[in-house]
């Protein structure tokens, strides 16, 4: 991943090109150094070996911290929304559902657990899995600020019977979000077939290869990407 | 542990208040923010519950078939059977004793409200040093916890003179209180009862009531509320469960795309 390589007796060139933005890369990471520590603070309250943790003082901290860090949590999509209202209105676009995703949700398991080499269908910029991953973070963070702030400061002021919805909601968004998180994380650092994914987070870029297989729609444009799928198939069938 | 009670005989309270009083004194509680009384259009006093107000007569004016009277009310916490707060605190502060007894500890409480708002009767109140950095501690009634664990009553039945409050195992309570609607209902008083021997899992305060509890302000039929059921016993678990099947499905998959994969020919 250095770039440079050596195979069957020539040198090849990783050629890189751009996938992701400064911002988008910064918002990224802003979102992941905040949902770790949301998280661990919030599964003192649930994890009984976590226990001690939620008591007196140190439960006290747990939960300024657990509000500290709600702020950039809630701040950051909130300020990028603000600033450029119609780059985010196209990743709400991008993250959209086609009927493609079908084919590529039927694929996804022989390709991702058992490194089947079939034909996926075409993907964008983002794929299928990557697109509910999307929508899964937009949801859930509607869900937790929600959620989170009647917590925070309607209590006494709404219902309690709204009030223990509330807990019940975000308790439930924890653990989706939590799995959703485990995946997400477990294909970006350990998963072979993804090793681009963290290269292009950390640094934008992405090797022209990768992107050629894992995202053709993106790479080559959707007709031509679907021409090529088409004549893949044909192959691998015969 | 035999489970212990206190029967209140609202026939005999005279709101004179010395329950309170007891109360305040015992416990070491506060005025807090109702030092200074405000007219609230009533006699009762103070107008609610408070961190700092364990227990407080509520008065119910009303129009009886004799003309207008008080009831009287000695508010405070139930002590359940099937106590939700302590069922939702996540620190253990609120615990159950053997004897029935819902004690809170205040150096284990972080200030969640839980409790709060899962109480059916919503009794423990939460003094909260800020609403921003979420700093708070929960209180309410404990039985005097120091007192009733060395074998006295609460102070607020020691004290009460016109003997309207009892203190001693829940059964011989029933029974009393029984025995007392029996003789009220002969002297004329046609829906006296016993409140609270069945409803949340049978209740650790009983009340002999000389109306509908509805009339005093009380639930007729309180529940066990059904989301702390649905958060503690069906969520908490499956979340786990949820989880940890995850963590251990990617481990699993990945073992298996290792096997599968001959990294040379990733590009
Ligand atoms: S009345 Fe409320 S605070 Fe008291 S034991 Fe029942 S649920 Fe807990």
């Amino acid at each position: 991943m250095n770039g440079q390589g050596e195979e069957a007796g020539h040198i090849f060139q990783i050629r890189w090109i751009p996938k992701y933005t400064f911002v988008e890369r910064l918002l990224h990471w802003i979102h992941t150094a905040s949902f770790i520590p949301l998280v661990a603070t919030g599964l003192v309250l649930y994890l009984d070996t976590l226990k001690p943790l939620a008591q007196g003082d140190a439960g006290q901290w747990m939960r300024l911290v657990h509000r500290l860090i709600a702020v950039l949590f809630i701040a950051e999509p909130l300020v990028y929304g603000i600033l450029q209202p119609r780059r985010l209105w196209l990743h709400i676009k991008e993250f959209s559902f086609e009927k493609d995703d079908l084919g590529w949700l039927k694929n996804a398991f022989s390709y991702y657990v058992r490194g089947k080499h079939d034909a996926m269908p075409p993907q964008g910029r983002f794929n299928t899995g990557e697109k509910i991953n999307g929508m899964a973070m937009i949801v859930t963070w509607i869900l937790f600020v929600v959620s989170g702030l009647i917590m925070w400061f309607g209590k006494g002021l709404v219902s309690a019977e709204l009030f223990r919805w509330m807990v019940v909601v975000h308790d439930l968004t924890t653990i989706a979000a939590l799995c959703m998180f485990i995946v997400h994380f477990y294909l970006a650092v350990a998963h072979p077939l993804m090793w681009a994914a963290l290269v292009s987070m950390r640094f934008g870029v992405t090797s022209a290869t990768y992107a050629a297989e894992h995202h053709a729609k993106w790479y080559y444009g959707p007709k031509r990407a679907m021409e090529l799928y088409e004549a893949k198939k044909r192959n691998d069938s015969h | 542990m035999a489970r212990k009670a206190m029967l209140i005989d609202e026939s005999k309270c005279t709101a004179c208040r010395g329950c309170q009083v007891a109360c305040k004194q015992w416990n070491e509680l506060t005025g807090w923010e109702y030092s200074k009384t405000v007219n609230t259009g009533s006699y009762e006093n103070p107008p609610r519950l408070t961190p700092q107000t364990w227990t407080r007569i509520k008065f119910t004016e009303y129009d009886s078939r004799q003309g207008f009277r008080w009831l009287f009310l000695k508010e405070g916490c139930m002590h359940c059977g099937e106590a939700a707060c302590v069922d939702v605190c996540p620190t253990k502060a609120l615990k159950k004793q053997a004897d029935g007894r819902v004690t809170v500890e205040p150096d284990l409480c972080n200030g969640c409200g839980y409790c709060s708002q899962f109480c059916p009767f919503g009794i423990p109140k939460l003094e909260v040093a800020s609403v921003i950095t979420g700093q708070a501690k929960a209180s309410k009634c404990t039985f005097c916890q120091d007192r009733t664990d060395n074998g006295l009553s609460p102070s607020c039945v020691k004290t009460c003179p016109a003997q309207a409050l009892f203190w001693g195992d829940r059964d011989k309570m029933i029974a009393a209180g029984k025995k007392r609607v029996e003789t009220l209902k002969t002297r004329g008083f046609a829906a006296v009862n016993l409140y609270g021997e069945e409803v949340v899992g049978g209740l650790g305060r009983l009340y002999v009531l000389i109306e509908k509890p509805e009339t005093y302000g009380l639930p007729a039929d309180p529940q066990y509320p059904a989301m702390a059921m649905m958060w503690q016993n069906v969520i908490q678990p499956l979340g786990k469960i949820a989880i940890g099947g995850t963590v251990l499905g990617t481990f699993v998959a990945w073992l298996i795309i290792r096997r599968n994969i001959k990294m040379e020919e990733v590009e």
